[in-house]
């Protein structure tokens, strides 16, 4: 997937701004960054569900998956949440494969809409990794989930990338998450790529100052 | 006073064909005109709150303006359209129930409009956002986005039928209140207070009374169950 000239405005104020960069296939990047510096808005021009200022150009995609930073229970029962994301049987065994190890089986009846930040982001999570794509975005999955639930759903992550052979995008303020799924990693500042290598080296070996200030207080939990 | 309130108690234990003949008519007319804004009232609400075309601000205004119509300036309109030299005049719909329920729908449909067109616009970005992140349709999006707010569109639904209910105005000049055809509970209430008999109008009153408790007893219970 290659991005060129991508850049967000919002009223007047150019909050992304990225003039070109190629995610390679098989491969999982880390995006960290402060509040605001544009996470989120690079994850969603990537899933393509807002439109990016004219001018830009994303190509070589294929099928996106995306699992949005406010993700949504559905007002339908787990269960049926669940199987929207499941078109075959492979997907179906998958997606109950999921539900299991994210400790979903308890919650089944309940009402999507009714759970919990944490119970719905490993609802969101298990419903994106059901499906086969060949780019995955994942706009912070984790941040609501306590730490035993994190490092499962990170296991999760990594199987689901290892199996299908994507290209995995995600976003976190976790550093010990970046450095443990990440093969890339990216630091965006100011709306800016400001830093882009090998995971293990951005995270540990910045080269930038401003990227040096924003990992120092980072814990690698 | 209180032998009017007797006699409307004793009423409504035994009621007359009367009553029952304004009973029906006013639920007949109520239930479609209900029926009818909703099938209406939800996909407009849901286009101009979901899709983005030139001129669908301006539609929104429009429909708040006639949110706030009173209703015997619609009964002027659909009297006008519908007596002996209107364009409509060839569909007999004068003092008709048909040309009650025009006149209601032309009143309620915007009130379902507006209520679906905000509160869609609340919830429908996020559904979207996560429909579109799992690969699903648009179909499938629209339904899901209408099912998060089913809560409102039964609200509205209740709202709308308990408008046609209570409305007045525009009913008594299109459906001139004739009796076992077009009089419905408020046109027969003011009819029968203009003529001195308490009885009847009181009864229909508690009548409309308990109908309305009933509605929003419903909004309760939906409230509790599904907000
Ligand atoms: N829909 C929007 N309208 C206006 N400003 C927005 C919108 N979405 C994001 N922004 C602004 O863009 C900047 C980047 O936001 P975002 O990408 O969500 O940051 P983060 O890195 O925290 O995910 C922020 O300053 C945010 O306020
Ligand atoms: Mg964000």
């Amino acid at each position: 997937m290659e991005i060129r000239h991508l850049s967000k405005t919002y009223g007047g104020k150019r909050v992304l701004d990225i003039p070109a960069f190629a995610f390679e296939p098989n491969t999982r990047y880390a995006v960290i960054g402060a509040n605001g510096s544009g996470k989120s808005t690079l994850a969603r021009l990537l899933a393509g569900v807002i439109p990016a200022d004219p001018g830009a150009a994303i190509s070589g995609g294929g099928s996106v998956g995306y699992m949005p930073q406010k993700s949504l229970g559905f007002r339908l029962s787990v269960r049926r949440n669940l199987r929207l994301g499941v078109r075959d049987a492979q997907a179906g065994e998958r997606s109950a494969r999921l539900a299991a190890e994210l400790g979903l089986d308890a919650l089944a009846k309940r009402d999507g809409g009714s759970l919990s930040g944490g119970e719905t982001a490993k609802l969101a999570l298990a419903r994106v990794l059901a499906g086969r794509w060949d780019v995955l975005i994942l706009d912070e999955p984790t941040a609501a989930m306590d730490v035993p639930a994190a490092l499962r759903a990170e296991e999760c992550i990594l199987r689901c990338q290892r199996e299908t052979g994507c290209t995995l995008i995600l976003v976190t303020h976790a550093f010990g998450q970046a450095e443990r799924i990440g093969q890339q990693a990216l630091f965006l500042h100011e709306g800016q790529l400001w830093e882009h290598g090998p995971a293990e080296q951005l995270l540990h070996h910045p080269l930038r100052p401003e990227t040096r200030q924003f990992l120092r207080f980072g814990a690698f939990a | 006073m209180a032998s009017s309130l007797m006699g409307a108690l004793e009423l409504l234990l035994h009621p007359t064909p009367m009553l029952l003949s304004i009973l029906s008519t006013t639920l007949q007319m109520a239930l479609l005109s209900s029926c009818a804004a909703l099938l209406l009232g939800v996909p407009l609400g849901a286009a101009l709150s979901l899709l983005r075309f030139p001129g669908r601000q301006a539609l929104v205004v429009l429909n708040r303006t006639l949110m706030g119509l009173p209703p015997v300036v619609c009964g002027l309109i659909c009297y006008m359209l519908f007596s002996g030299v209107g364009p409509l005049r060839q569909f007999k719909l004068l003092y008709t129930v048909p040309g009650m329920v025009i006149a209601q729908i032309i009143l309620i449909t915007p009130l379902v409009t507006g209520i679906m067109e905000s509160s869609l616009g609340h919830t429908a970005g996020a559904v979207r956002e996560t429909a579109r992140g799992m690969g699903l349709g648009g179909g499938v999006t629209l339904l899901l986005t209408l099912n998060e707010n089913r809560y409102q569109i039964i609200s509205a639904y209740l709202m709308a039928f308990g408008r046609a209910m209570a409305e007045v105005g525009a009913v008594s000049m299109v459906g001139g209140a004739i009796a076992y055809k077009t009089n419905v509970m408020t046109t027969a209430i003011m009819m029968y207070t203009n003529r001195g008999d308490f009885t009847l109008g009181l009864s229909l009153g508690i009548l409309l009374l308990l109908i309305s408790l009933a509605v929003n007893l419903a909004v309760w219970l939906l409230q509790k169950r599904w907000a």
